[in-house]
């Protein structure tokens, strides 16, 4: 934590903005934070509770405009985060040099709803993360949760734990959890059942959804935000019914306008209240890309994710 | 004793099942079909595992205000003489079944109350709202399950309030005790197990006792109706509260008190229905005029209008009563963690601590 204070410190006279997370009412959920002085670095922090990928408010309406046009605006990213950034980069929503990014080593998050599983009920009093457990305290006493059982899935199945850009590093750098060839295990689990199995798959936790678009608006690559025609009346392409029909074609508009874009950060994912795994659509996708078309988004900010551009001599579709 | 009888836990599912048979039956379950995931108000019917241990994820307001509710169909029947005339014939009947809601809480009741002030009184009287509420019964079970972001203390109730309850059900050593506390079904349980003894009588008197004494929040969010008309333009305190806002629907579609709705048309061809469906004060297109022109044009704009809503208009139209009952689900879904108890909590004091 020092250490992050420490750089933060020395980085804020050239930042109008730094953007971080801080402690919320809850411990196990932290808050993002926007600070532009030097005693506010204190409530910076970073731990396996910093779920959020913070790097949507860089393009979301209201995007902060620095007061100072020299001054570049800091941002905390994790391996993931890190590669929205690159995604955000290459589609010109920001520019590279008006960044400073604090690129965090991380281990993996932790997913409160996979806590709240085995500590039902729990008064959560504090948790920290020590090796591979969670402690936690509530008012029943502390228990010991391995770390694996209360990571969220997007960093169970990660491959890019570490920054794929950054300004400055922090921590050192983290080791795999998985082989990469296994980052679309879950995806092929799927893709194992038939395809009745799957339907029934989908029309069963699809139908959770209440169409609140928190996924839509968590996810830092869903620019249109305001714009988005699942809302629009004109032209209207969904109604107000609360059908399967309705919330498929939803998801099916979110992910196709993310296919080969989305970075697996697992926004959507993380911040659905009725927890259905919609990251697994994107996933897809972006498996569909890597196979045939040998890209995978958000590692090189000069490259153009394919759907972006139109190649006469592409010969993996 | 007539109107209180004993459920021991091995015999909920049955008791249960028997009572299904006499009305339609709503109870806490998950989708999923066993204890985890996300909960809310289900059908129930044999088989149904329902989960009392904890407060649904989804509040109960969709049984009262569904998410989408046809107001009316219609259909255009062209002439075939002139296919120019059409008649158009319209279809407003609507079927409400007499329901029991098995396990709601205190929370979801002191909800109701917002809504029967909303829906049911001053000129204009919801007769869709009036229907179904006369039509549905509540069990309401005594709360001992308060997380940390329960507050319903601080809204002017508490884990065993029973106000708009019709049955009382506590947890009591091996199984509940259920009781009649109104007029509308006095005998509904009657047939469905033994009257509690004694002891299992006194224990249920003595855990309402305790829970009546619990303060479930520390603040008190009554009162603030001035102190939100002073801080109305003060920027700086909105962007403190919810500069980290995403804009999403979260905290109005799972709280209980949130009943702003929009009326649309949706056709196919010649048929359509009227719809009246939940909208969110946090969406763009919640106040975007047909002009162009955004009322609320920013996250901060809305989330001031959310608070104000809750904590200062409804408190100002209905005699101090809150639009807020305290069940702490915005601030548990919340995606960014913003807790509308500091919000609302702050708007008395000269300075704020949160960023």
């Amino acid at each position: 934590m020092n250490e992050l204070h420490k750089l933060v410190e020395e980085a804020l006279p050239e930042l109008d903005m730094m953007i971080g997370w801080a402690e919320s009412s809850d411990p196990l959920r932290t808050t993002p934070v926007f600070i532009n002085d030097v005693e506010s670095i204190s409530r910076l922090i970073w731990s396996p509770f910093c779920a959020q990928n913070l790097t949507g408010y860089l393009v979301k309406p209201p995007a902060p405009q620095p007061a100072d046009k020299d001054k570049k605006i800091g941002i905390c990213v994790k391996g993931c985060d890190s590669r929205s950034l690159v995604a955000l980069i290459q589609e010109k929503f920001v520019a590279r040099e008006r960044l400073h990014i604090f690129g965090i080593a991380c281990r993996g998050t932790v997913d409160w709803r996979r806590i709240m599983l085995q500590v039902p009920r729990s008064n959560v009093k504090s948790a920290r993360v020590e090796d591979n457990f969670l402690l936690l305290e509530d008012t029943d006493g502390t228990h010991k949760l391995k770390l694996e059982d209360v990571l969220a899935r997007k960093c169970l199945r990660c491959r890019y734990p570490n920054p794929v850009i950054c300004d400055t590093m922090i921590g050192e750098p983290a080791v795999l959890r998985i082989s990469p060839e296994d980052a679309y295990r879950d995806v092929e689990a799927v893709d194992q059942k038939s395809l009745e199995e799957r339907l029934a798959f989908w029309q069963s936790d699809l139908d959770r959804c209440m169409r609140c678009y928190a996924c839509r608006n968590a996810c830092p690559l869903c620019v249109c935000q305001d714009q988005c025609i699942a809302e629009t009346r004109e032209p209207r392409w969904l109604t107000q019914r609360t059908g399967i029909r309705e919330k498929f074609l939803f998801h099916m508009i979110h992910a196709m306008h993310l296919a080969g874009r989305c970075t697996e950060c697992g926004e959507c994912e993380r911040v659905c209240p009725m927890e259905i795994p919609v990251t697994l659509i994107k996933e897809k996708l972006n498996k569909i890309i890597s196979d045939k078309l040998g890209y995978t988004a958000g590692l090189d900010p000069n490259a153009v994710p394919p759907m972006l551009t139109f190649d006469p001599g592409e010969t993996g579709v | 004793m007539a109107g209180k009888i004993f459920i021991a836990l091995d015999r909920l599912r049955s008791t249960l099942d028997k009572l299904c048979s006499k009305i339609d039956l709503l109870a806490p379950a998950s989708s999923q079909g066993n204890k985890t995931g996300p909960t809310a108000f289900m059908p129930y019917r044999s088989g149904v595992v329902p989960v009392l241990d904890r407060q649904t994820t989804l509040p109960l307001k969709k049984i009262l205000l569904p998410q989408a509710e046809t107001l009316l169909r219609y259909e255009y029947c062209k002439d075939p003489q002139d296919p120019l005339k059409a008649a158009l014939s319209l279809d407003d009947r609507s079927e409400v079944r007499p329901t029991l809601v098995f396990g709601a809480r205190p929370c979801d009741l002191k909800a109701l109350s917002t809504f029967d002030r909303v829906f049911t009184s001053g000129p204009y009287k919801d007769p869709y709202y009036i229907e179904r509420r006369k039509n549905t019964l509540f069990a309401t079970l005594v709360c001992r399950e308060a997380d940390g972001a329960c507050f319903c203390s601080s809204v002017g109730s508490g884990p065993a309030d029973m106000e708009g309850s019709d049955f009382r059900i506590t947890g009591i050593e091996g199984g509940f005790v259920v009781e009649n506390l109104t007029e509308k079904a006095p005998d509904l349980f009657d047939s469905l197990g033994e009257a509690p003894t004694q002891d299992q009588q006194s224990e249920a008197g003595r855990i309402i006792e305790d829970v009546s004494q619990y303060r479930i929040g520390t603040l008190d969010l009554r009162g603030n109706e001035e102190a939100f008309r002073k801080r109305f333009e003060d920027n700086e305190y909105w962007q403190k509260m919810a500069a980290q806002c995403l804009s999403c629907g979260i905290c109005t579609f799972v709280c209980p008190t949130c009943y702003c709705f929009t009326i649309t048309d949706e056709s196919d061809n010649l048929r359509g229905e009227r719809l009246r469906s939940w909208d969110s004060c946090m969406f763009y297109h919640y106040t975007l005029e047909a002009s162009g022109h955004n009322p609320r044009p920013t996250k901060l704009n809305r989330y001031r209008n959310r608070v104000g809503h809750k904590f200062s208009y409804i408190p100002e139209k209905y005699d101090g009563l809150l639009g807020c009952s305290g069940c702490g689900r915005c601030i548990r879904n919340c995606p960014v963690s913003i807790d509308i108890r500091q919000a609302a909590g702050q708007l008395k004091e000269n300075v704020c601590d949160r960023q």
